[in-house]
């Protein structure tokens, strides 16, 4: 059951087989898959837990209860770059767009030459990322409720000549309610804390909100609990102290909190890989002011791509955001300020993400484990490239009828055709110069590979140095993977609760007996058969989870 | 937030949000109560830069034109804060951004705000109720 702060009675002590740090791409299916097998699972979760009902179509409301620090957690360097978690049940899941997309072959092949990560094979991960698909019910966004701002600029792109299409998804049903990253209001989107996690209550999982994990106990060499603290919905202070004893723990906090919570307990150091190889994905928007209202925000956020330039590192992807978030995205203020924004329905909205070549960034231990530091400087290459995106994306637009693009870059605020579209691609930027940067999906703090003093993690995801002590989230991926990581987060937490399995039932004969591939095979025959069932039968309401 | 800066940031909201055509104008009250939370679930890193940007705009206002941010003429203390926004040192056009985004964001969070920018919550919120996807 879902257990809340508010109810309980005071310190609480659990023994379990399996103790997970997060409940989001990494944790949730973790769960879901061990309490599947029959092991006690207890799920910690920093965040609180909201069902659809209280999703509520408001950027302020969700950004302050949905997003870690409300949304204000920022890259420290040149330049300063905006980096949105999610920190509720489902982890960033909840606040995501739902976009689901396999690795890039060329990327697996860089796991396998330049990590040594040959174990994770084409075959394998095809059939971990059929099962997660079929699970999430994954398919390409209708063209029916993809949003006229995304339809124009994908017929625009068409037009000239770049390739493009609907991205894949995993929202079934989904009508196109435009506030995906508020937390969706029809349950349509699959997220971790509308499926996997759900799945894993009703298999016997608990799963405690707002509890913070502060202590992950070793003895011995072997990690045999977690410790850590219940906090005030309110106040945020701490209250009741809670303890778990358990035979394996995962960490699964995001890759900005799993390597501050290894910091903090002086855990996995010697590599010194820990915190280090941060890549982010950073991202450019261009906006554009047209002639025709485009019903914003209504349709799929992110619902179309333009993947061209894929191998330059670029994908360009849709995003269409809500009045107050446009306002804080606006160049400027004031009068200006208000007539922009008087004219939103009429702003049609694109975004760029960058594949880093050049850039570093790291985690670093900050005053607490709660408020780690991180520190990221995009390089050269990668300022062109984002560059370079917003022109595409200028280009598109004006092609599309636009009068005017707005960009995010210093002394170009607004392009009103083509001569200063041509100013902008003679210059050259200064880091300082980009307004308003964000960027998603950190990945790669707690990096896996097939050397230990290279590598903080195995790739079956157990620690080099902590036996029992599993990584599973985006700290774990080598490299940036140039498209949106949850899908590949969630094939190799599949992977990684096969491995716990594995250690779990040490000795069992029938499961030794079966390849982990056949097993694999077994799980996706059983996953489309139990979708069948449930979509002939009716589910539980989220609130009948609650304890 | 103590009462020097909610007084502040009173003071700043018409400011920094102008009203414009049928749209309603800036509630400097739903502002500071919007910004308090917003600042109290947010890093304290950004509180603190955010308090001090209200003394640095402050300072940047006598320095360069001699007043009061906050008793500068509507177009005058517009035209101030647009420079700012445009200046082409990073250091200066992050001091609006900064204390713009709460503001922006209580402001245009506002259902009545929303709606006639064709985001109307309420009828959303009837249409996703209707239309609960189970899994």
């Amino acid at each position: 059951m879902i257990i809340q702060p508010e109810g309980l009675p005071g310190d609480i002590r659990r023994e379990a087989d399996v103790v997970i740090i997060g409940s989001g791409a990494g944790g949730g299916p973790i769960a879901k898959e061990l309490s599947e097998e029959g092991y006690s699972v207890v799920v910690l979760e920093e965040g609180g837990y909201f069902t659809r009902e209280d999703f509520d179509f408001r950027a302020g409301q969700a950004f302050t209860r949905l997003y870690r620090d409300a949304s204000q957690t920022v890259t420290l360097g040149m330049p300063t770059i905006v980096v949105p978690q999610g920190k509720t049940v489902g982890g960033t899941t909840t606040i995501n767009s739902g976009t689901c997309l396999r690795i890039p072959r060329h990327v697996l092949k860089r796991w396998h030459l330049e990590c040594g990560l040959r174990d994770i094979s084409e075959e394998e991960l095809g059939l971990l990322y059929s099962a997660v698909e079929e699970y999430l019910q994954v398919k390409r966004a209708d063209p029916e409720v993809a949003g006229r701002n995304n339809i124009l600029f994908l017929e625009s792109a068409e037009g000239l000549g770049y390739s493009g299409g609907f991205l894949p998804r995993n929202a079934k049903d989904c009508e196109g309610f435009g506030v995906c990253a508020y937390g969706c209001p029809s349950g349509a989107k699959q997220s971790v804390n509308v499926s996997y996690i759900p799945d894993a209550i009703r298999a016997g999982a608990d799963l405690y909100t707002r509890c913070r994990a502060e202590r992950i106990v070793v003895r011995g060499g072997r990690a045999t609990g977690v410790r850590g603290r219940f906090l005030d919905p309110h106040t945020g202070k701490k209250t009741y102290r809670m303890e778990v004893e358990a035979s394996v723990v995962v960490l699964a906090a995001g890759a900005v909190q799993t390597p501050s919570l290894l910091m903090h307990n002086r855990l996995c150091l010697s590599s010194g890989r820990v915190g280090k190889n941060l890549s982010i994905h950073p991202c450019g928007a261009a906006m554009a002011l047209l002639d025709e209202p485009l019903g914003n925000p209504k349709g799929i956020p992110q619902s179309a791509y333009v993947d061209e330039f894929a191998p330059e590192g670029i994908m360009l992807e849709g995003v269409t955001i809500p009045p107050a978030v446009m306002a804080i995205t606006l160049p400027w203020g004031g009068r200006r300020h208000a007539e922009t924004m008087w004219r939103y329905p009429y702003i049609g909205s694109f975004g760029s993400m960058i594949s880093e070549h050049d850039s570093s960034g790291k985690v670093v231990a900050g005053p607490s484990a709660r408020q780690p530091l991180t520190f990221y400087n995009l390089g050269r290459g990668d300022l062109d490239r984002l560059k370079r995106s917003i022109l595409l994306m200028a280009e598109i637009w004006f092609a599309a009828g636009a009068k005017r693009v707005y960009t995010p870059i210093a002394g170009f605020k607004e392009l009103t055709g083509p001569r200063d579209f041509a100013r902008l691609a003679r210059t050259s930027l200064n880091r300082a110069g980009v307004y308003g940067l964000s960027a998603y999906h950190p990945m790669g703090t707690c990096s896996m590979g097939a050397d230990p003093y290279s590598s903080v993690i195995k790739s079956s995801g157990e620690t080099w140095e902590v036996e029992n002590l599993y990584i599973c989230d985006a700290s774990m991926l080598p490299t940036s993977l140039g498209v949106n990581p949850q899908l590949t987060i969630m094939s190799l937490a599949m992977r990684t609760a096969g491995f716990i399995d594995d250690r779990l039932s040490e000795g069992a004969f029938e499961k030794q007996r079966a390849g982990r591939l056949e097993r694999l095979r077994g799980r996706l025959r059983t996953e489309k058969e139990s979708i069948a069932k449930r979509l002939a039968g009716e589910s539980d309401s989220p609130r009948q989870l609650l304890g | 937030m103590r009462n020097y800066f909610v007084e502040r940031l009173r003071r700043l909201a018409p400011i920094f949000i102008e009203p414009v055509e049928d749209l309603p104008p800036a509630d400097p009250e739903q502002v500071v109560e919007f910004s308090r939370e917003f600042l109290r679930a947010g890093t304290p890193a950004f509180r603190v830069i955010f308090y001090a940007m209200i003394f640095v705009l402050q300072a940047i206002c006598l320095l360069v034109r001699g007043k009061s941010v906050y008793s500068l003429p509507p177009e005058e203390a517009d035209e101030f804060i647009q420079s700012l926004y445009n200046h082409r040192f990073t250091a200066l056009s992050t001091i609006p951004t900064i204390l713009g985004t709460p503001m922006y964001m209580a402001h245009y969070n506002r259902d009545d705000i929303q709606e006639p920018l064709g985001f109307d919550i309420a009828a959303m919120r009837e249409e996703a109720a209707a239309r609960e996807v189970q899994r």
